[in-house]
């Protein structure tokens, strides 16, 4: 048999080469071949000295915290996406079922005296929704809504920086967010729930602040995004209204209940 | 308690269940990213590689087909995302840079560990130099060598992640190996 080739020994010392058990007896009886072959273990040993920097015990929690808002963004876009497909942009119709919630809201107040007051004819089938329905309704919009933004927000405090980071998609999401969420603190003011309108002030202030900040920021202005957000309590409050407004959307879903059984 | 396979949490996760996915997340970090690492050769590279892997591995939840482990799945997944990167640096020349050695840099190691200064030096000198030929190395020759040194994997494992068919995967670990024998021989010769 003629001297190994390089390509033969590298390959079979990772156990790819054809013919293998050829390639061994010859590597038994040629010192040659058998010392090339040694030269080249030690090289491919030497390779093992490149190490990989440690980390953390808690590493694989630190990955998934800085993962988990890029993964509920992902899903909230599937689940808009599929929505997208067969009705209008999700923001359109959050404020169109805004504009309509309010208006039930406002109507609400003069149908029902009024049909009182025109005697007898009140039917079933013309009563206006109940106050519970409409109640249900604007609660489940607006804890969606208050999702949506806490996510927006935990998404751009999260945001890397290497030098500049882009947040024109969070700017984006603002933008829709602000003139949804405008309605809703209005709704809120009318109807005197002072504390959620006061929520929903200072989460605007925010959200405007975010649509006309410049598209790249350096890392000084986003760590000084990060500290307002702190301060302010923003998250921290949206989190609390929030849950607040889901207790309520449930209660309010039992109480219809009710009154149907 | 019981730790949930992947193969159960993998189906939460497909329903819907982040916590499910959060177990896959926290299982197979740290080997993912060692793998990044050793494909990319760059902490912030790496740590962002296993971020993409993961992301990519939820959008395609759906793809995954049980028979394959999930481990094996994510670190094809990653290895890819890594070649990606690998072929964009190279377009952009940011990886023509060469590591130097640099022996002040290896000086805090000789002194914390005082029993033969000699054998410390020359293997910061040797890790150096393998890193600088790791870089050296082109974004196909580095993923095949990594998977098949690193990670075992079989030719046609790698060849699959490649795109490549085993000829080529072959040659690609044959001139990785090629090239690292023609930088670290001197090194290793001028010790002995």
């Amino acid at each position: 048999m003629n001297h190994l080739t390089e390509e033969q020994l590298i390959l079979h010392h990772y156990g790819e080469a054809e013919g293998r058990g050829l390639i061994a007896s010859h590597l038994q009886v040629c010192e040659s071949c058998r010392t090339r072959y040694q030269a080249l273990q030690r090289v491919i040993e030497a390779v093992n000295t490149l190490t990989v920097p440690p980390r953390a015990e808690n590493y694989g929690a630190e990955i998934w915290r800085q993962l988990c808002p890029r993964i509920a963004r992902t899903a909230a876009a599937r689940r808009s996406d599929l929505w997208r497909l067969f009705q209008w942009p999700r923001w359109a119709l959050a404020g169109g079922l805004a504009l309509l919630v309010l208006a039930a809201f406002v109507a609400g107040r003069f149908w029902p005296q009024r049909g009182l007051t025109t005697g007898p004819l009140t039917e079933t089938s013309r009563r206006p929704i109940s106050r519970q329905a409409r109640e249900r309704v604007l609660l489940k919009e607006i804890g969606d809504h208050l999702e949506r933004s806490q996510l927006a927000l935990i998404e751009l405090i999260n945001s890397k920086t290497n030098g500049v980071v882009d947040i024109s998609l969070e700017q984006s999401l603002a933008r829709q967010l602000v003139d949804v969420n405008r309605l809703y603190r209005q709704t809120a003011a009318r109807l005197g729930d002072a504390g959620m309108a006061s929520v929903l002030e200072d989460l605007e202030r925010t959200l405007i602040e975010i649509s006309n900040s410049p598209s790249k920021l350096s890392s000084t202005e986003l760590a000084e995004f990060r500290r307002r957000i702190d301060t302010d309590d923003t998250l921290f409050k949206i989190k609390v209204v929030s849950s607040q407004v889901r207790a309520r959307e449930r209660d309010a879903a039992r109480e219809l209940a009710g009154k149907r059984s | 308690m019981m730790e949930e396979s992947d193969a159960v949490a993998v189906a939460k996760a497909r329903e819907g269940d982040q916590d499910a996915f959060r177990v896959l997340v926290e299982r197979h970090s740290l080997r993912l990213f060692q793998l990044a690492y050793r494909m990319t050769g760059n902490e912030q590279d790496a740590e962002d590689m296993v971020q993409e892997t993961f992301l990519r591995a939820y959008n395609r939840l759906d793809r995954f087909e049980s028979r394959a482990g999930f481990g094996t799945w994510l670190h094809r997944i990653a290895a890819n995302c890594s070649l990606d990167l690998l072929r964009r640096q190279k377009r952009r020349g940011d990886r023509e840079r060469t590591v130097e050695f640099d022996p002040e840099e290896a000086i805090p190691m000789i002194l914390s560990e005082a029993p033969a200064p000699d054998q410390q030096l020359f293997h910061a000198e040797l890790q150096q130099k393998v890193e600088s030929v790791m870089q050296e190395l082109t974004p196909m020759e580095r993923t095949a060598f990594v998977l098949r040194h690193f990670e075992g994997q079989s030719i046609e494992e790698i060849g699959s992640t490649l795109g490549a068919g085993p000829g080529a995967t072959k040659q690609s670990i044959f001139r990785a190996v090629q090239k690292m024998r023609r930088a670290l021989e001197p090194v290793m010769n001028a010790s002995s």
